[in-house]
């Protein structure tokens, strides 16, 4: 019942969106992406993507573009 | 295939000089009209004031054309730089060269920056810029032996037209059996019958054995090359170390590079994976928040972009090192191998495709309508092997399907190509014609700007509509970002110094989702900061890529993460360890300030310059139709009734389209404003007199080019 982010432990709860995550992980900074288990997933899905248990996540300063 | 022969012009033997911290000292000038090769001294002034690459290039570049040079007078050069970092192995990015000419499409100074290796082999080889002015009387290819110490001028017969078989051809040529020696810029058939010609610079892949290409791509500079009847520049240099560049302080050096080097190692396969899948990541990023262009930019967003985003592009990359210069750890120049083009010359036979990258994804892909990565990547392999810009191939095309889809212009115009969004079949067919310089395809290749007069006068079309809908600048074809919900990103697009590209600054997701900008103020702050620091690279040989496609862990917690101060401080302590100039952050700033208003300056010597060329189609601004108003009409009533506190009870959308845009005019016009004040530039947008004068660019042509626009 456990996740990884940024290579760190952090608990799992079912249903647990990444918005949930974002919440639980009380970092104020903005992130636009994130990326679950080698998928990205954007700011506008935040809300509606949920974390499996297990999952390895990487939170992304998507701030540079082109 | 015909005998290739070379035919000498003219030889200069020449010594030599060792590269001293970062510079050799010395540019090359060669007329191809008289034939004349010389060297340059480069001054200590130089160095301080234009620091190199882009500098460089602009300095000999404006002494060498008069305000009134158009692109195809002989006197127009090809410029080319690398940069006092460039050519250091062991630091990311540190392989770029800066191209600059007069440009076709708009008249003015263009700059385009490009990996491979020639800027710094040239270097290496003896000069830190090269200026190519004339117009040899054949096909021609120069030839820089670093090696031999020689500078030779060929009439050359039999070579193939494209790039691609040109430059491997080169390579071997001159090779000597060493092709990794080698590296040549050529440009091709498509380069000389449009005015969107790019120039294609290679690096041998020693992995793979095959010449691999970049390109500089916008405003036609591959035009200019053709034009002047240049087959190819070939330079020859032998193998680089960190001692190549011959840095002040080698430890110190090698110290920092270590530590950025290593970062992207760890950090890189966590954040956008670069290394594996280049630019290809933000492709369903952008379509996420609206962002990537369709069908003419008129949309954001589009079921079908997966079809054509990274994880497509991921299995169809080529594994392996993909570096477009030496020990880069960001690697990012990926290609396709084995892929069989449908259509054209090569047609049913294997080839390796350079790419694709964002830009022309978007570009060639989902502005299109078009959402088969195969034939986005066909797009992009004739783009390169004819020589002609991916991006403005496809921002060009784009308008043309609008205007067809839309009535403006029929089959009749276009030679009875069916011009719809989507139709694959037409759209290499535009490029082959391109190629072979007939048909709708030679209309298509002069450019946005070209093709709304030449659709007005011919085709009757309404110029209002196309003003809005035609996505060009200063002349200059849009890259591939909406900008319509970012006025910071539609600053800047409009107040870049050579038309809409993203080089300068790209302040989309730290305007529209962040909103870290929320005021005039702060937007025109990060208009002046973003725009100098990208200069930056651009003056010392660097890619802008370390600095902020991947981010050191802890920057979130920085003041200004935007700005990864981490990596700026890095910046400098890299900058003074090769030149022995000690210089911190706001140093890299000022230096970059000094080009950019130079570069301002040279436009205004061009004839442009003022506000009115800093003007943007509605379609980058706002919702040009009521189709695009309605398709996010929750957004913009939203805008109207909370931010601008509009009453739209009972408003047509026709009505609400038009309350919107004056708004939003206005907008655009207040940031200009701050934009031009914080640059300290009057409100017409010329650089005020104080302004040159604190930047050390108060030359007396400069005085008199001021004196003549009434800035006293």
């Amino acid at each position: 019942m456990m996740i990884k982010v940024g290579g760190k432990e952090h608990p799992w709860q079912k249903g647990m969106t990444v918005a949930d995550l974002l919440k639980d992980l009380n970092d104020p900074y903005p992130y636009a992406v994130v990326r679950i288990n080698g998928s990205v997933i954007s700011r506008p899905h935040f809300e509606k993507t949920t974390v499996p248990d297990g999952a390895e996540i990487f939170l992304i300063p998507m701030i540079a573009g082109g | 295939m015909s005998e290739i022969v070379f035919k000498e012009i003219k030889t200069l033997q020449y010594e030599r000089p060792d590269v001293e911290k970062g510079y050799a000292n010395q540019t090359l000038y060669v007329n191809l009209t008289r034939p004349e090769i010389a060297v340059k001294p480069v001054t200590e002034a130089m160095k301080k004031i234009f620091v190199g690459g882009k500098g460089f290039d602009l300095w000999l570049l404006w002494n060498a054309v008069k305000g009134t040079t158009r692109w195809d007078d002989p006197e127009n050069e090809v410029c080319i730089s690398c940069g006092p970092l460039g050519g250091t192995p062991i630091y990311p990015g540190s392989g770029k060269s800066i191209v600059t000419t007069i440009s076709p499409t708009t008249g003015s100074v263009m700059d385009s920056n490009v990996g491979g290796y020639f800027g710094p082999y040239l270097k290496f080889a003896g000069f830190d810029a090269m200026e190519v002015q004339g117009q040899g009387a054949g096909e021609t290819v120069l030839f820089v032996d670093g090696i031999d110490e020689k500078v030779q001028i060929y009439e050359c017969s039999g070579l193939p037209e494209d790039a691609y078989e040109t430059s491997r051809m080169l390579t071997e040529h001159f090779g000597q059996g060493k092709p990794r020696n080698i590296s040549v810029v050529s440009s091709g058939p498509g380069a000389k019958n449009t005015l969107i010609g790019c120039l294609n610079f290679t690096w041998y892949d020693a992995g793979r054995k095959r010449v691999r290409y970049k390109q500089a791509g916008r405003g036609g500079i591959g035009t200019v090359f053709a034009r002047k009847h240049i087959k190819a520049l070939v330079v020859r240099w032998d193998a680089v170390t960190v001692s190549t560049n011959r840095p002040a302080d080698e430890e110190a050096l090698k110290e920092i590079a270590k530590l950025h080097s290593h970062e992207i190692v760890e950090l890189d396969p966590k954040q956008n994976e670069m290394a594996k899948i280049g630019t290809t990541h933000l492709v369903t990023i952008m379509d996420d928040f609206d962002l990537l262009p369709t069908h003419n930019f008129r949309y954001g967003q589009h079921p079908q972009t997966p079809n054509i985003g990274k994880e497509v592009y991921r299995r169809l990359f080529d594994k392996g090192f993909d570096g477009c210069w030496i020990g880069c750890t960001v690697a990012c120049s990926h290609g396709i191998k084995d892929f069989v083009p449908m259509t054209g010359p090569y047609k049913g036979k294997k080839v390796f495709v350079d790419g694709p990258e964002y830009e022309t994804i978007a570009g060639c892909g989902s502005n299109l309508g078009i959402f088969d990565p195969f034939t986005v990547t066909e797009i992009n392999f004739y783009c390169d092997a004819y020589g002609i810009d991916t991006i403005s191939f496809g921002t060009g095309l784009a308008f043309a399907m609008e205007c067809y889809e839309t009535g403006l212009i029929n089959q009749t115009h276009t030679g009875g190509l069916e011009l719809t969004f989507g139709n694959r079949v037409s759209a290499l067919e535009v490029l082959h014609q391109m190629a072979r310089g007939e048909g709708f395809g030679k209309v298509v290749g002069q450019g946005v700007r070209r093709m709304k007069s030449w659709f007005a006068k011919e085709c009757g079309a309404d110029e209002a509509v196309m003003k809005d809908i035609g996505m060009e600048a200063k002349g200059l074809e849009f890259s591939e970002y909406m900008t319509k919900e970012s006025l910071a990103q539609q600053g800047g697009y409009g107040l870049a110094l050579k038309g809409p590209q993203h080089d300068e600054a790209w302040l989309i997701f730290l305007d529209m989702v962040h909103n870290y900008m929320p005021t005039f103020e702060q937007k025109a702050e990060a208009l002046h900061w973003f725009p100098m620091f990208r200069t930056w690279f651009g003056l010392c040989g660097l890619c802008k890529l370390p600095w902020n496609d991947i981010v050191p862990e802890d920057n979130k917690e920085t003041m200004e993460p935007a700005k990864i101060m981490k990596h700026v401080e890095w910046y400098g302590r890299y900058f003074s360890a090769v030149t022995g100039r000690k210089a911190g952050p706001d140093d890299l700033i000022s230096m970059s300030e000094g080009v950019y208003n130079f570069q301002r300056l040279f436009n205004l010597k061009m004839g442009f310059g003022t506000r009115e060329h800093d003007a943007l189609p509605y379609r980058a601004v706002g919702p040009v139709t009521a189709e695009e108003y309605e398709s996010r009409a929750e957004r913009y009533d939203k805008q109207l009734v909370e931010e601008h506190k509009a009453d739209i009870t009972g408003k047509s959308t026709e009505e609400k389209v038009s309350l919107l845009r004056t708004i939003r005019e206005a907008m655009y016009e207040t940031l200009t404003d701050a934009v031009y004040k914080r640059r300290g530039w009057t409100p017409q947008g010329i650089p005020k007199l104080e302004t040159v004068k604190r930047l050390g660019i108060d030359f007396p042509d400069v005085i008199e080019l001021l004196k003549a626009h009434g800035v006293r």
